[in-house]
């Protein structure tokens, strides 16, 4: 059987995400609550606060509790997943299994959380709604929620990586004509890349990761009473 | 021939991320003058408006992703 190459990015990834958190956790053991946060322990705080209030406001006190761990994983772990271009590894999110495991995570979490708002008699009922033969839409209006969730982070950053690969070309091509090292380094690459590093890596990577957690959050307060 | 037929296909594709484009840009106008009007409510109009730029983004996204298949799968 043959691996793709964004299984080991994975295993990297995993590694990695799970020695911060320890490093994290063990800061936090230490932190005195009565003294001033600052460095990773401040960093960390916010971002739960963060996270809180944004599924809070989305979802109600009680759904929230349980799905802001959730949430602040994820999180953490896409945008992990889209900047890893800029360490030389294979962006996993470039590949279409990875959104859309993530993906069927959101749809199975909100057919969950509509099953308990409604009861097991309401929930059956809401695939009938408003009559009968709505079923075969209600059924594809949920497979496109799956669909536009895990193609949109998937060709954001597939765009991102194919756009960079082309602009090394194009500046490889240039500095072909500088004269002595032109030939053997791509000098205006190494010139111009970083700006745009900056947009597709780091910054599509935090709005990615961002709009996935809003969405998620606001698809699973739609299925709840009172929202 | 027929590869630069497929490039002229995978060029017309992209063409429906123009009128995303504007529409996006609108989002964006819609929102910075609610806050104009309103400063109060900025972090809901800001959510709302990146969700709302993020959902009408799919659309692009399709395009780009057609295109895609154009060029590396009827290309290849």
């Amino acid at each position: 059987m043959k691996l793709q190459t964004a299984f080991f990015t994975i295993i990297i990834i995993t590694i990695a995400m799970a020695a911060l958190l320890f490093y994290i956790n063990k800061k936090l053991r230490e932190f005195d609550p009565l003294s001033e946060p600052k460095g990773i322990v401040l960093l960390t705080i916010m971002y739960a606060e963060m996270i809180d209030n944004l599924v809070k406001g989305k979802t109600n006190e009680k759904v929230a509790k349980y799905l802001t761990p959730y949430i602040m994983t994820v999180a953490a772990y896409i945008f992990l997943c889209n900047i890893a271009g800029l360490f030389a590894l294979e962006t996993p999110t470039s590949n279409l299994s990875v959104t859309l495991v993530l993906a069927a995570i959101t749809c199975v979490l909100i057919e969950v959380y509509s099953a308990k708002a409604r009861g097991p008699k309401g929930y059956i009922k809401s695939w009938f709604e408003p009559f009968a033969p709505f079923v075969v839409l209600n059924i594809m209006s949920k497979i496109s929620t799956l669909l536009s969730l895990s193609l949109r982070l998937f060709g954001n950053i597939l765009s991102g990586g194919i756009l960079m690969s082309v602009i090394y070309q194009m500046l490889g091509a240039i500095s072909r004509y500088i004269p002595l090292i032109g030939d053997k380094l791509n000098v205006m690459g190494v010139i111009v890349a970083p700006v745009l590093h900056f947009y597709f890596d780091l910054f599509s990577g935090v709005m990615q990761a961002f709009i996935f957690i809003t969405l998620t959050s606001s698809f699973i307060g739609k299925e709840l009473p009172n929202k | 021939m027929e590869k630069a037929l497929m490039a002229f296909a995978a060029a017309m594709c992209v063409c429906g991320g123009c009128v995303t484009g504007i529409y996006e840009g609108k989002v964006a106008v819609q929102a910075v003058e609610s806050i104009g009007k309103n400063p109060d409510a900025a972090d809901k109009i800001q959510s709302m408006a990146i969700v709302g730029a993020a959902i009408s983004e799919t659309c692009a996204i399709y395009c780009l992703l057609v295109a895609f298949l154009i060029i590396f799968i009827l290309g290849a």
